[in-house]
C-alpha cells in the first residue's frame, strides 16, 4: 500500500492520513491529542480538510475512517457547553460540525467507520454520518450518550440519522433510555453493521465492502427513500411520539427538560428534510444546553464529581487493600461481594451461621448463569472470580491480616462499641477501623477505642454497587494518614467521596431525615397523599418523601428522628412526627419490609397509597384544596427543607464546602439533580429571595424553616455560595 | 338587536359508523347534500333565497377535506349564488354552525342561513386529519391527553363510578328506543336514499334494544390500555396532581357510537319568515362559546351553560329539557351532580350513547330533538350544550314560539 505524506495543514495532528492508490481506498486514522479522540470544532474543521484532500486523490473509491486510540472517538467534555454562554454564537459552534459530518457524508465516495473501545456521544454521531459501520467485538466496545445524563442533547445528527436508519420507535428507545450498549446489542439494534475480532478482520471487511462499490449515499439521501416504519406524520407515528410522551413524563414527573426536548427534536425533524432537520437538532440542542438545569446538572455532576474523584488520587484499577466486613446482613452482604467485584480480599464475619447463609444466598442471586444478561450483572468467571475473594467467617482470628476493618452491624450503639472492643485489639498498627453507621457520632462509638487516630465513618449507600456516594466521617481525632488511606480506598472501589465531620446524622442522613419529616408534615396538614410525591418527583426529587420512608422503614425513621432530637436538638414533635408513630404503633404499618407503611404491598410490590392515610392524618377534617400552584409550593417545601439542613450543617463546619454538600445530597440522597444540590438550588433562588420565602413558610409552618443565621448573613452580603465568577 | 328564530330542522337518521354500515356506500357530500335538499323541498323554498350554507365537519379531509359546505349545497341543487363555509369547533361543529347562523340573523347581516353538520365516520377516520395537539412542545406546555382518558379523569374526580355510568347508558338505549317506536322521529327524519331513489336507511341504526345492565357490565374498560401501557394517564398529572391513578370506567357501551349522519336547521329573521311563510318555531335566546381546562377537556358543558343563562337573563330552573351530549356517560352525570338536577329532563329521548355521535352533525341534530320534545311535552325553554375537544363548551338555549 503506498501512502502519501502527510498532507500539511489542518489534518494534522489531527488525522493520519494515507492512500492507498491500487485499491483506491483513503484511511483517515483519528490521532486526537493525548489518548482521546474528541468530536470538537478543530476536529470538525479537519475532517472537512481532510474530506478535501481525499477527494482530490485520483481514483478514489472509498474511505476508512478508523481510530489510532484504544476509543474510537467521544463528545466534547460536558462543561465545554458551558463556555459559550451566547446562544448565536453556540448555534454557530454545533453548526458547524454538524455541517463537517455533512460534508463526510456527502463526499461521493462511500465511507466505513471501524469501530473499537468507546463510542461516545459525538463519537457516536461521527460514526453514524458514515455509510457503514463495522466493529471490534471486546469487552471494550461500547456504543453510548452519555452527555444526556448531563442534560444535554446530541447536536452533531443523532437525533435526526438514528430514526431515519432505524424508524421512529427504535431511535425513540435508544435515545430517551440510554443505556451502553456492547457489541451483540448493537449490531441487533441496528448500529454496527458487522462485528469482528479484532480491527485487521474489521479492517479487511470495510476493504471487502468499498470494492463492491456500494452507493456513495445515505438511504435518506436518494430519491424515493421513505422513513423506516410509520411514516412521520402518520397517526401511528403520532401514537408512538404520545406514548414516548406519556413514558417520559411517567418517569421524569416533567422535571427535566432535556428528554422533552429531545422528544421534540425526533418528532419536529423527522418529517422535514435532512439539512432543515439538523436544523431543529441544533436550536433544541443550544436550547438545552443553555438551560439552567443543564448547567446545575454539569457544575454537579461533572465538576463536582471529578474534583472529588481526584482527592482518592485515582480511581481503582490495582486491587484494593484485604478489608473485613463486620456483620453480614443486607450491607455487609452488599459491601462484601462489592469490595470482592474490585478486586479486594475480603473476609465476611458474623456470629450467625444463618445470616452468613442468607449473604450467599445474596450473592448467588447477583449473576443468574449463563445465557441471561441482566444489565450491571458481572460474566459468570468475574462473579466466580469475586466470590473466589470472600472468605466468611464466625472467627476473629481471619480479621487479623486486614488493612481495613468495617463494622456494618445493627445502628445500636452498645452493639456497635462491642464490636468495636472484640476487634480493633486485632488490627495490625497502621490498620484502619471505620463504622458503616449512618447517623450515631463516632465519638461515642469510638469513646473506649485504643487508637482513635485510626478510626473513621465510611458511610455507604444501598444499594452499594449503584450509588457512588462514600461519606467519610472525620472524628475528631481521626488522623490524616487515615483519612488519606481511606480515599485511596474509596478510589478503589470507584466511589465518589466526600469528608464530613462528626456528628448524629452526619450530613447525609440529617438531610434525608428532614425531607422524611417534612412529607409526614404535609400529609398530616392534609395534602393529598398522592400529590405530595408527585410534587416532590416534579421538583427533580428521585423518589417521594413517603416511598422513601417506606423503604427505608419507618421503625428506623423513627430510631434516627428519635436520636435527632435526644442530640440535635431537632425535630420538635409535629403532627407529622406524630403520624409517622400512629402509623408505626396504631397501625403496625412499618414499612416495605413490614409489609405495608404509607403505600400498601402485595408480595413485595408497591400497590399504591394506603387509603387510610387521610383519616388517619386529619380525621373528619377535609382534605386541603388543590389549586394550579399547589404541587409548586410542595415541592418547593421539600427541597427548601433540605436546604435549611444543609446550611446548618455547613454552619456547623460538618460539611467544609458547598460542594460537598451539593454532591452528597445529589448522589447519595437523590436530591434533585437539576437544582445542582440543596445550597445551589438556593443560589438559584436568590438568597434574598430564599430568605424571604423562608420567613414566610416559617411564619406559617414553624420555626424548622427559619433561616440560618449564615444563610441570612450571607444574603445581606450578597455573597451567594458559589461565586459568580464560576 | 334583532332576534334569530328556528324554522326548521331536519337530520339523517345514524348509521353504523364503519364499513357494515347503511351509509358506508353514501359520499359524505351526498349525506350533506340529503338534509340541504329537504329543507327548501319541505318550505316550499327557493334555495337562492338562501343567504349562506354553514356546516359543522370535523375531519375535514380527504372526502370532508377543503369545505364541504359549498359543494354539499352544489350537489343539493342548490342556487350557485349559494355560499357555503365548514366550521370546526369539534364535537360541537354542528351548534357551532346554528350559533353562527344564528349571529348573522339577529345581527342583521343576513335574512335567512341554514346551519348544519355532516360527518362520515365510516369513510374517514377519526384522526385522519391530523391535529395541531400531536407535539410534544404543547403536550408539555398546555398538556392533553386522548379523549377517552379525559373522560375516565372526570369520572375519577367526580366519583362516577362504572355502575353509575352503566346505568346511564342503560337509559339512553331505553329512552331512544322507546321514542322511536313512538315515532318521536318521525317528522324530522329525512330517509337517505341511492341513486335510484331506493331507501338505504330510514331509521337509526346504532340503537341496541337488547342492552341490559349484565352485558354493559361485561364490557372491558376501552381507555385502559392507552392509559397504563401507552403511559398516557401521566399526561395527567401535573394538572391533576392529586389522584394517584385514574380508573377506568368508559367502554363502548357507555360511550358514545362512532355513526354516519347529517342535519341542517333553518334560521332566519321574523320578517322573511312572515315573507316567505314559515312559521317560526322556537326564537334562539343565547348561543355561547367558552373555553376550559384542555386536559379535562370535557367540562366545558357546565362554564357554558352558565354563560348562556346569565347572558339569557334565565336561571336553571326556567329551563324545562336539557340536551347534553353524552359523548360518554361521565358528561352528562357530572353535569347533572354539579347542577343538582334530575336526569329527568335530560336527553328525554335517548342520546347519543343509543344513536351515535356523528362529530360534526350532533350539535345541529341535539337542536332539533330538544325542539321537538319541547313541541311535543308542550314546554317552553331548552338548552343544547356539548363538550369540546381541547376543553371547550359550547351552548344554546331556545325558547318556543
Amino acid at each position: 500500500m503506498s501512502a502519501l505524506p502527510n498532507p500539511a495543514g489542518a489534518i494534522a495532528p489531527a488525522f493520519d492520513a494515507a492512500f492507498d492508490g491500487a485499491r483506491g481506498l483513503a484511511t483517515l486514522r483519528l490521532t486526537g491529542p493525548g489518548a482521546d479522540n474528541v468530536l470538537d470544532e478543530p476536529l470538525a474543521t479537519a475532517l472537512v480538510e481532510a474530506v478535501a484532500w481525499a477527494h482530490a486523490l485520483p481514483g478514489l473509491r472509498g474511505l476508512i475512517v478508523s481510530s489510532a486510540h484504544p476509543d474510537f472517538c467521544r463528545g466534547p467534555d460536558p462543561d465545554r457547553w458551558l463556555a459559550t454562554p451566547d446562544a448565536a454564537a453556540l448555534l454557530a459552534r454545533v453548526r458547524r460540525v454538524q455541517q463537517a459530518l455533512r460534508r463526510l457524508e456527502t463526499c461521493g465516495v462511500p465511507v466505513v467507520a471501524v469501530l473499537a473501545g468507546a463510542v461516545s456521544d459525538g463519537g457516536l454521531e461521527l460514526a453514524l454520518a458514515c455509510h457503514r459501520r463495522v466493529a471490534v467485538d471486546d469487552p471494550r466496545l461500547r456504543l453510548e450518550l452519555p452527555a444526556l445524563g448531563f442534560g444535554l442533547l446530541p447536536a452533531a445528527g443523532a437525533t435526526q440519522r438514528l430514526p431515519r436508519l432505524l424508524g421512529l420507535g427504535p431511535a425513540l428507545e435508544l435515545l430517551l433510555r440510554p443505556a451502553p450498549l456492547r457489541g451483540e446489542a448493537a449490531r441487533r439494534a441496528g448500529l454496527v453493521d458487522a462485528l469482528f475480532a479484532d480491527h485487521e478482520a474489521a479492517l479487511a471487511d470495510a476493504r471487502r465492502w468499498l470494492a463492491t462499490r456500494p452507493d456513495p449515499a445515505q438511504a435518506f439521501d436518494r430519491p424515493g427513500w421513505v422513513l423506516p416504519g410509520p411514516g412521520p406524520r402518520s397517526t401511528a407515528a403520532r401514537d408512538l411520539v404520545l406514548s414516548a410522551a406519556g413514558a417520559l413524563h411517567q418517569r421524569t414527573a416533567g422535571s427535566q427538560p432535556a428528554p422533552e426536548l429531545l422528544l421534540r427534536a425526533v418528532h419536529e425533524g423527522c418529517g422535514l428534510v435532512f439539512d432543515r432537520a439538523l436544523e431543529v437538532e441544533a436550536r433544541l440542542a443550544v436550547n438545552a444546553a443553555r438551560s439552567a438545569t443543564t448547567a446545575a446538572l454539569i457544575r454537579t455532576l461533572w465538576q463536582h464529581r471529578r474534583r472529588a474523584e481526584a482527592l482518592t488520587g485515582g480511581a481503582g484499577g490495582a486491587a484494593g487493600p484485604r478489608v473485613g466486613i463486620l456483620g453480614a446482613g443486607l450491607m455487609g452482604a452488599g459491601l462484601a461481594y462489592h469490595c470482592a467485584t474490585r478486586g479486594c480480599e475480603v473476609v465476611l464475619r458474623d456470629v450467625d451461621p444463618v445470616a452468613l447463609d442468607r449473604a450467599r444466598e445474596r450473592w448467588a442471586r447477583r449473576s443468574p448463569g449463563d445465557g441471561a444478561a441482566v444489565p450491571g450483572a458481572l460474566s459468570p468467571s468475574a462473579h466466580a472470580a469475586a466470590l473466589a475473594r470472600i472468605t466468611p467467617t464466625l472467627a476473629l482470628e481471619p480479621l487479623a491480616g486486614c488493612a481495613l476493618l468495617i463494622e456494618a452491624v445493627d445502628e445500636a450503639l452498645a452493639l456497635k462499641q462491642r464490636v468495636l472492643a472484640e476487634t480493633e485489639p486485632l488490627l495490625a498498627p497502621g490498620a484502619l477501623w471505620a463504622s458503616n453507621t449512618s447517623a450515631l457520632p463516632l465519638a461515642s462509638i469510638a469513646a473506649q477505642a485504643r487508637d482513635p487516630a485510626r478510626v473513621l465513618g465510611l458511610h455507604f449507600f444501598s444499594p452499594v454497587e449503584r450509588m457512588p456516594l462514600l461519606e467519610l466521617v472525620r472524628g475528631a481525632l481521626t488522623s490524616e494518614a487515615t483519612l488519606e488511606r481511606a480515599l485511596a480506598f474509596a478510589g478503589a472501589l470507584g466511589k465518589v467521596p466526600i469528608v464530613v465531620g462528626d456528628g448524629y446524622g452526619f450530613y447525609t442522613t440529617r438531610v434525608f431525615l428532614a425531607y422524611l419529616v417534612e412529607g409526614a408534615e404535609l400529609v398530616a396538614e392534609g395534602h393529598a397523599p398522592a400529590l405530595v410525591e408527585w410534587a416532590a418527583r416534579h421538583a427533580g426529587m428521585a423518589v417521594g418523601p413517603l416511598q422513601v420512608a417506606d423503604e427505608v422503614g419507618l421503625a428506623l425513621a423513627r430510631q434516627i428522628l428519635a436520636g435527632a432530637q435526644q442530640q440535635l436538638g431537632r425535630p420538635a414533635a409535629s403532627p407529622g412526627t406524630r403520624l409517622l408513630a400512629a402509623l408505626v404503633e396504631t397501625q403496625g404499618r412499618g414499612g416495605r419490609a413490614a409489609g405495608a407503611g404509607y403505600y400498601s404491598y402485595v408480595e413485595g410490590q408497591r400497590r399504591g397509597l394506603w387509603p387510610g392515610l387521610g383519616a388517619l392524618s386529619a380525621p373528619g377534617r377535609v382534605g386541603l384544596p388543590v389549586t394550579r400552584d399547589s404541587a409548586a409550593q410542595v415541592g418547593q417545601r421539600l427541597l427548601l427543607i433540605q436546604s435549611v439542613e444543609a446550611v446548618r450543617a455547613l454552619a456547623e463546619g460538618i460539611v467544609t464546602h458547598a460542594r460537598d454538600a451539593d454532591l452528597g445530597a445529589v448522589l447519595g440522597l437523590g436530591f434533585a439533580p437539576g437544582t445542582g444540590g440543596p445550597l445551589a438550588y438556593l443560589d438559584r433562588l436568590g438568597l434574598p429571595a430564599a430568605c424571604a420565602r423562608l420567613d414566610a413558610l416559617a411564619a406559617v409552618h414553624g420555626a424548622r424553616f427559619a433561616p440560618p443565621p449564615l444563610l441570612r448573613e450571607a444574603a445581606a452580603r450578597g455573597e451567594p455560595f458559589y461565586p459568580v465568577t464560576e | 338587536m334583532g332576534e334569530a328564530f328556528v324554522f326548521d330542522a331536519v337530520r339523517t337518521p345514524r348509521g353504523l359508523g364503519k364499513s357494515q354500515g347503511a351509509l358506508y356506500t353514501v359520499r359524505p357530500v351526498e349525506l350533506l347534500a340529503t338534509v340541504l335538499r329537504a329543507l327548501p323541498a319541505r318550505n316550499a323554498l327557493d334555495s337562492a333565497l338562501i343567504e349562506d350554507v354553514i356546516i359543522g365537519c370535523v375531519t375535514q379531509t380527504e372526502e370532508q377535506g377543503a369545505c364541504i359546505a359549498r359543494w354539499g349545497a352544489l350537489e343539493a341543487g342548490f342556487d350557485p349564488r349559494v355560499p357555503g363555509v365548514t366550521v370546526h369547533r369539534y364535537c360541537a361543529s354542528g351548534l357551532q354552525a346554528v350559533n353562527q347562523a344564528a349571529a348573522l340573523v339577529a345581527s342583521g347581516y343576513a335574512e335567512l342561513v341554514v346551519a348544519g353538520g355532516v360527518e362520515s365516520m365510516s369513510r374517514v377516520r377519526m384522526g385522519a386529519d391530523g391535529g395541531a395537539q400531536y407535539d410534544p412542545a404543547l403536550q408539555w406546555a398546555v398538556g392533553s391527553v386522548p379523549q377517552g382518558i379525559a373522560a375516565d379523569l372526570l369520572a375519577t374526580l367526580r366519583g362516577i363510578g362504572r355502575h353509575d355510568l352503566d346505568a346511564f347508558a342503560l337509559r339512553s338505549q331505553q329512552r331512544a328506543v322507546a321514542a322511536r317506536d313512538a315515532g318521536h322521529f318521525a317528522r324530522s327524519l329525512i330517509p337517505v336514499c341511492d341513486v335510484n331513489g331506493l331507501p338505504l336507511l330510514e331509521r337509526d341504526e346504532h340503537l341496541r334494544p337488547d342492552t341490559t345492565l349484565e352485558r354493559l357490565a361485561q364490557l372491558k374498560p376501552a381507555f385502559a390500555t392507552l392509559g397504563r401501557q401507552g403511559a398516557l394517564d401521566a399526561l395527567t398529572r401535573r394538572a391533576y396532581p392529586q389522584l394517584e391513578a385514574i380508573e377506568h370506567v368508559h367502554t363502548a357501551g357507555n360511550a358514545s357510537g362512532i355513526v354516519d349522519g347529517a342535519a341542517a336547521v333553518l334560521i332566519g329573521s321574523r320578517a322573511r319568515g312572515e315573507a316567505l311563510g314559515l312559521r317560526p318555531r322556537a326564537r334562539i335566546v343565547s348561543a355561547v362559546s367558552v373555553g376550559d381546562d384542555p386536559v379535562l377537556m370535557l367540562w366545558g358543558p357546565v362554564p357554558a351553560t352558565r354563560l348562556a343563562l346569565e347572558r339569557a337573563r334565565l336561571t336553571l330552573d326556567e329551563i324545562d329539557l336539557f340536551e347534553v351530549n353524552e359523548a360518554f356517560a361521565a358528561v352528562p352525570l357530572a353535569y347533572a351532580q354539579e347542577f343538582g338536577l334530575e336526569l329527568d329532563r335530560i336527553n328525554v329521548d335517548g342520546g347519543a350513547i343509543a344513536l351515535g355521535h356523528p362529530l360534526g352533525a350532533t350539535g345541529a341534530m341535539l337542536l332539533g330533538t330538544l325542539l321537538e320534545a319541547l313541541e311535543r311535552r308542550g314546554l317552553q325553554r331548552g338548552l343544547v350544550t356539548l363538550c369540546i375537544g381541547g376543553g371547550m363548551g359550547t351552548a344554546t338555549i331556545i325558547e318556543r314560539v
